[in-house]
């Protein structure tokens, strides 16, 4: 394309890659921030009024500037061109968020600009500066190299959710990864999860050793540790033959079909088999009428949409070039804007259910404000945690929903704490109950 | 000189430990650039400052306590809405102390009386949407829906819907500013009771030392509190659609309509817009720069330059758009009146309607200035001055030829011309011109650029808004009244006789060019020697 | 060099007077403030006269009365404490007519008559007030904020770009036609704004203590080619003021305004008294006067939409309300009517405010138009008070912006060389505005007896004002002892 141009100003000068273990990859992305903050406003087209306005839950908490983007990358740029230097505010305001990408999307309605990956690579840059991650994570982090799971619970008992009734195959083209949350606290997703696959005639697989899926340790910056747990993972599930790998957390489907080959250096497409999260699995067996759900539940309703599986939820495909000319990339990069979310697909089968009165929230979609609880967030901040949910448990008053559904165990057990907190009677359900409800006779 | 422990504390006694710091991250995070509006330059550089401290404050008491406390202690303080105006809303000297008014945020609406009342933290696009839930409507200035009204207000406040709405000016209702001295003064009826709900002062009118054309950008006191005009709209819901970065609102397409036109000249262009205003028709008027449709179909960056780089300075020059907005505020019956007259307009001048789309992306609940970062990374609109439609169709050419000395490193736009419009019914034209350049260039012309455009508007006798704060002060001043700039520095010196406020704003660009030695070739006028005082 | 000769050579001898017989006109007017005491009067012909002239008063601590009319009704041009007036009356001249931009640009003492008769030659107008007097200046009217009946431009008032001679003397020029070399320039002068500070906002309800304005461009619009004037009878005012509210958001109409029966009558009546008191007794409590028009195209269409839309809304919504082409029971009235809407009132008649008893006080403020009936019910509780008869005041409401504001007008009417009714009037004046105050009416224009009690209440925003009078008039020469000065 520079090419083409008559005149050329300047030879093209950095080389770059999307890869997060340099932070110089996102200095460009960072100094280029215009600080129209549109990465915490909801996008103004949906901006709902004089409530609900924004959906970065960091910037509405701590509310200097520091704690949303526009903040976030003016730090981390004097940072990366060495003009700044660590402290403990400085650690609070990059790890206390939720990486929702809330701001990677409202920045890229508009501009090029990398601000999700900016923000991994700091917390990249804290655990490579010797500061990060926070103490909390550090624990988690034991507990996994321990106990292969977040919770430092006995590996033994992490199948201890598997009922009678229960039977998964030998071998399977699914493979149902459950997950360290839906094995050792919320069981009752694991379980709708098999039930739904049973009903719908598939059988299914588990992967002979589950371990965890690394989520919170690719989260907070402990790259190594989370590689090494990816390679593990992938070759593990590859040796299984699997064509699918379904599951049930919105944390673990971004981790699979996103983290995983971002940590790898290779595509989505190059993990050698899909990446499903329920609710794709069933919307499409609903349509094709594999999957009948015909008990009604009565009840208003609202979806909320984990971050995990909308806005961070586009497949992953390495990218290296060059930077030239007004910023030009070479060769063409497709960026991930978020618009290929899984936001339809709950939707239609919460509406397929008889009896939901489905109503959406002043904030849905890519612009639905964060639960608070993902990606370490919840165990270096949980007082944060609970103040996003209760956040968002006020839009949920606001349009009079009485059951609030989601997709991942993390929103489903935030929220729910919240809820008892706040002596509010809404019900809160993970959408896999509520599928696994319907189709029962 | 720092900010004491003891200045601290009492700062923070005002507003409570949450919502003060000085920590040195914290105050990082408000960095004016280098990205943004004006960033990327030599004035950011050099001018802006990182704040010595922040400071949140809730109430409009809150904000005259601090300002009393700084003006006391000879603290200098800026005012800061959302910052997103570039290195002119941020610290321009060190240790100030940067009053983050985002926690002003309050609301009220009066269906009834047409205006909403809400404090500087309070931006556009959540303001237009509670109006259009209640029949009504203001301009969501070209700034984007993401600026602060009140900031917007006395700052620019257009866009193409003034076409039919007018000046920000007589916008402005009861409003409140703590002054730099920390002392409150009530505008319109708030002067003399607690109902904002009427703008016009008890005799001599004081809101005008809330701005100029533009803005003061806070060297004046500091507004907490601002009524605002909201006009009638018409009763239908705009529904938005779409998923990110795809959206925009449908129209209910007998009530609101966009219809571009191709027209066969400049001439037929203005003359379309007169037309429109002396039949005293449609809701929003404007052309429309060749390269916004670029953008608007661009995905990406490098497919802006694929589509910009097929065109050249004769499809820029013969590309005469005529975008027009009806909007039904009287009836269904209205809007087809409206458009009848407008098709005989355009008959007239050999206009053709083009198909367009029955949705907004931009103007009505949104103004997508952000896109205008998306080419280059860098960003200024070196003029948007209303005047009449005699200036504005000639003022962008003046300004394309000025340009052309300076590109690179500005971006090569083929001599476009930039964008004018009607406004007040015709009696008002508008012209802006934008200029774009990457920040990794080398941008000391840029700087000179913008002051040489400033000599070009004195030259050509053109109206302009880069005036008071925004060009040296000195080099505009003998030009313009004449002298207004003795007439501006005496009433800050009245207001601000410590210049505690914003320092040195108003004469902040006269700074700038003695600090930088590649503006000194610039400067042929004559300034004091000793600039602050 | 004496004062006398100093400014006899500044504008002419002709054009200078310290004759006591030719003072006296300019020491009252027809309000009831006390006679002033002129020093001298001068009529300077251009705006360099008028810089030489008011630059000199203020080196030799002259106070400055600025008059461009001949016409006034609330004391601002007597002078309070001596001094010099500056007639502007000579400087008549239309500068500017500017079709394509529906623009006119004239001095300070072109009047009503001339302005309304020139411009309508070429197919334009002037949005203008209720019956403003043929004599009067037009940019004196406009300066000081007086209303127009027309009320369905979004974006309000007309006053452009103006030039100003400051208390120094400077010659100033705001807005767009500040740029050198004015009027020769592509800028026209379309934007009042600026440069730097809203300068022009200083000049507003100011009268005169802030600078002489000597000319302005102002917005002029086309004359509709279709008008058609509908009234309505009222009693309920509480109903015409929802009626308002439904209707005048829907940008609907050209003029629009509501009379009671005193002040339609005084407006009407050509045979006094016998008229007035016909009329006054037979017209109904208040008038609607709504003019609907079809504009430069389609002219019929637009009449046609709107009367649809009217038609509509009585039928479903306000069946009691009668909106037709004659008020019943005066026919011919539509013709009338529109005349005296579209024309400033005849030099040769006496204004009609002044015919009632001679003279008259007319208390108007702003406010929301639901709270006008509480107004008008305690402005007649006030007048019972003080003897005044309630049937005797005149109201004028003045929807504004859409109807999100109004400006009710109470003119109580009284016989000047009655001392008793005029102290009567005076202190019922008075009260009344203080009590009306207190309640939220809002008082943008201070005149004589207002401006001490507004500025009491107003007590911090005079404090500023007078911080910016003493930026431009520190030795306060412009018009002293009136506003807050």
């Amino acid at each position: 394309m520079a090419d083409n141009q008559a005149v050329r100003y300047y030879s093209p000068r950095s080389d770059f890659k999307l890869d997060i273990t340099d932070i110089q990859n996102f200095v460009y992305d960072m100094s280029r921030c215009i600080k129209c903050k549109g990465c915490s406003w909801v996008d103004h087209t949906y901006m709902p009024g004089a409530k609900f306005m924004t959906r970065c839950p960091s910037a509405a908490r701590y509310e200097f500037d520091a704690y949303g983007a526009y903040g976030k990358v003016r730090i981390g740029h004097a940072m990366a061109e060495g003009l700044l230097d660590w402290n403990d505010k400085a650690l609070e305001i990059i790890y206390a968020c939720t990486l929702c990408g809330a701001c990677d999307v409202g920045c890229k309605r508009n501009l090029d600009l990398e601000i999700e990956l900016s923000l991994e690579s700091l917390r990249v840059k804290a655990v490579q500066d010797g500061v990060g991650p926070m103490p909390a994570h550090k624990k988690v982090a034991q507990n996994i190299a321990q106990h292969h799971n977040m919770y430092g619970a006995p590996h033994e008992k992490r199948t201890a959710w598997i009922s009678s009734a229960i039977t998964p195959a030998k071998k399977a083209d699914v493979l149902y990864f459950v997950g360290c949350t839906a094995s050792y606290v919320n069981k009752e997703i694991a379980q709708s999860t098999a039930k739904i696959l049973k009903a719908a005639g598939t059988d299914f697989m588990l992967m002979p050793d589950e371990w965890c899926c690394g989520n919170t340790l690719f989260s907070v910056g402990l790259l190594d540790d989370a590689r090494a747990l990816a390679q593990r993972n992938i070759d593990e599930v590859r040796k299984t033959g699997a064509k699918t790998l379904l599951i049930s957390c919105a944390e673990g489907y971004r981790m699979w079909k996103v983290d995983y080959p971002k940590l790898l250096g290779i595509s989505t497409a190059d993990l050698g088999f899909q990446v499903l999260h329920l609710v794709e699995y069933v919307d499409e067996k609903v349509k094709s009428g594999t999957l009948k759900m015909t008990r009604p539940f009565e009840t208003r309703l609202t979806y909320h949409d984990s971050c995990s599986l909308s806005r961070l939820s586009e497949p992953w495909t390495p990218y290296e070039g060059k930077r030239g000319w007004m910023g030009c990339v070479e060769p063409r990069l497709k960026r991930r804007r978020g618009a290929q979310g899984i936001y339809a697909q709950p939707r239609d089968i919460l509406r397929a259910i008889p009896g939901v009165n489905l109503v959406e929230m002043p904030r849905t979609r890519e612009n639905t404000f964060c639960c608070g609880a993902g990606r370490g967030t919840q165990a270096a901040f949980p007082d944060f945690a609970q103040w996003a949910a209760a956040q968002r448990l006020e839009e949920v008053g606001e349009i009079g929903a009485e059951t609030l559904v989601s997709s991942c165990p993390w929103c489903k057990n935030n929220f729910a704490q919240a809820v008892k907190a706040g002596g509010s009677n809404v019900q809160v359900l993970d959408i896999s109950e509520v599928i696994c409800a319907s189709i029962e006779e | 000189m720092a900010i004491s422990k003891e200045i601290y504390k009492a700062l923070e006694a005002v507003v409570g430990a949450q919502y003060i710091s000085d920590d040195p991250v914290i105050c990082e995070g408000y960095r004016s650039g280098p990205g943004g509006y004006e960033a990327g330059l030599g004035y950011e550089r050099v001018m802006a400052k990182v704040p010595g401290c922040v400071i949140m404050p809730k109430t409009t008491e809150d904000v005259q306590r601090i300002v009393k406390i700084c003006y006391r202690n000879d603290i200098p303080y800026v005012p800061y809405s959302t910052g997103f105006y570039g290195p002119r809303s941020h610290p321009h000297v060190e240790d100030a102390l940067l009053i983050d008014l985002k926690r002003m945020n309050d609301f009220v609406l009066d269906e009834k009386h047409f205006y909403v009342e809400v404090g500087p933290g309070m931006i556009y696009s959540p303001i237009q949407e509670e109006c259009m839930k209640h029949g009504a409507y203001v301009v969501i200035g070209g700034g984007g829906a993401q600026a602060s009204a009140i900031a917007n207000l006395i700052g620019d406040g257009w866009s193409p819907l003034s076409h039919r709405i007018g000046l920000p000016h007589r916008r402005i209702l009861g409003t409140e500013v703590v002054m730099p001295d920390g002392e409150l003064l009530r505008l319109g009826s708030l002067a003399t009771s607690d109902d904002p709900f009427w703008g016009e002062c008890p005799g001599p009118d004081l809101r005008g030392l809330l701005r100029g054309y533009t803005g003061l950008r806070g060297c004046l006191g500091i507004v907490t509190r601002m009524a605002i005009k909201t006009l009638p709209f018409q009763p239908e819901r705009l529904e938005p659609t779409g998923i990110s970065p795809n959206t925009a609102l449908a129209l209910p397409e007998k009530r609101i309509k966009w219809i571009n036109f191709v027209v066969p000249s400049k001439d037929a262009q203005v003359m379309a817009m007169r037309e429109i205003g002396h039949a005293e028709i449609a809701g929003a008027v404007t052309k429309v720069p060749l390269f916004w449709r670029a953008i608007a179909k661009a995905e990406c960056k490098e497919e802006f330059w694929d589509l910009w780089s097929k065109e050249n300075e004769e499809t820029v020059a013969n590309f005469f758009i005529v975008r027009v907005l009806l909007i039904g505020y009287t009836s269904e019956e209205q809007m087809a009146y409206d458009e009848r007259v407008l098709m005989d307009i355009m008959g007239e001048l050999g206009g053709q309607a083009r198909r367009t789309k029955p949705s907004d992306e931009s103007w009505i609940k949104n103004a997508d200035s952000a896109g205008m970062w998306l080419m280059c990374g860098g960003y200024v609109s070196v003029d948007y001055v209303i005047e009449t439609l005699t200036q504005s169709p000639v003022h962008g050419p003046e300004y394309a030829e000025v340009k052309k000395k300076y590109t690179p490193p500005l971006m090569p736009d083929y001599g476009d011309p930039g964008w004018f419009q009607s406004f007040e019914l015709g009696h008002q034209g508008y012209s802006e011109f934008l200029v774009y350049w990457d920040p990794d260039d080398d941008t000391n012309p840029v700087d000179q650029f913008y002051v040489d455009t400033s000599k070009m508007n004195i030259k050509n006798r053109f109206y302009t808004s880069l005036l008071g704060p925004h060009q040296p002060l000195y080099l505009t001043g003998p030009k313009y009244g004449p002298n207004y700039h003795e007439f501006l520095l005496k009433v800050k010196n009245e207001f601000d006789p410590k210049w505690r406020s914003h320092p040195p704003v108003p004469l902040a660009h006269d700074v700038f060019v003695e600090r930088a030695p590649w503006m000194h070739h610039m400067k042929d006028w004559e300034s004091p020697d000793d600039l602050m005082k | 060099m004496d004062a006398k000769s100093k400014l006899s050579e500044i504008v002419g001898a002709e054009n200078f007077s310290d004759d006591p017989v030719q003072l006296r006109v300019y020491a009252t007017d027809f309000s009831y403030y006390p006679a002033g005491a002129p020093n001298y009067v001068v009529k300077p012909a251009t705006s360099e006269e008028v810089a030489a002239v008011v630059k000199f008063c203020g080196e030799n601590n002259i106070p400055v009365v600025p008059c461009s009319s001949k016409v006034h009704f609330y004391g601002a041009t007597i002078p309070k404490e001596g001094g010099l007036v500056l007639d502007l009356s000579r400087m008549d001249k239309i500068l500017e007519i500017d079709p394509d931009n529906r623009r006119v640009r004239f001095q300070a003492g072109v009047t009503w008559d001339k302005l309304t008769k020139e411009l309508r030659e070429q197919g334009f107008r002037v949005i203008m007030p209720l019956t403003p007097p043929a004599e009067r200046s037009v940019l004196t009217d406009f300066l000081e904020r007086e209303e127009p009946t027309n009320q369905v431009y979004d974006y309000g008032e007309p006053l452009q770009a103006m030039e100003v001679v400051w208390p120094t003397g400077e010659l100033f020029r705001m807005g767009s036609a500040s740029v050198n070399g004015y009027p020769d320039s592509p800028s026209k002068g379309g934007n009042p704004s600026g440069p730097g500070l809203d300068f022009y906002r200083f000049f507003q309800c100011a009268q005169g203590t802030m600078g002489v304005v000597t000319w302005t461009n102002l917005k002029m619009e086309s004359i509709p080619k279709m008008d058609k004037i509908l009234f309505a009878p009222l009693a309920d005012l509480d109903l015409g003021m929802d009626f308002l509210y439904r209707i005048l958001p829907r940008r609907i109409g050209q003029e629009v305004l509501l009379l009671n029966n005193v002040d339609l009558a005084a407006i009407l009546a050509e045979d006094w008294p016998g008229d007035f008191n016909k009329l006054k007794a037979a017209l109904p409590p208040w008038t609607l006067i709504l003019v609907i028009s079809g504009l430069l195209r389609r002219p019929e269409e637009k009449i046609a939409y709107e009367e649809a839309f009217l038609a509509q809304v009585m039928r479903d919504e306000f069946s009691t309300i009668r909106l037709a082409e004659n008020l019943p029971g005066f026919s011919g009235l539509r013709t009338k009517v529109m005349s005296i809407l579209r024309n400033p009132w005849p030099a040769d008649v006496p204004h009609w405010k002044n015919r009632v008893k001679g003279a008259c006080q007319s208390l108007f403020f702003h406010t929301r138009p639901v709270r006008t009936q509480s107004f008008v019910t305690k402005v007649q509780e006030i007048s019972a008070r003080f003897g005044y008869p309630v049937n005797d005041i005149g109201i004028y409401i003045q929807p504004l912006e859409h109807n999100r504001a109004c400006r009710p007008e109470f003119t109580f009417f009284y016989d000047p060389k009655d001392e008793t009714e005029t102290a009567t009037v005076r202190a019922l004046y008075r009260e009344a505005a203080i009590e009306l105050l207190k309640d939220g009416a809002v008082f943008t224009r201070p005149y004589g007896d207002l401006a001490p009690i507004v500025y009491e209440r107003a007590a911090s925003y005079a404090a500023n004002l007078k911080r910016l009078k003493k930026v431009f008039d520190p030795n306060n020469i412009m018009n002293p002892s009136s506003l807050c000065f």
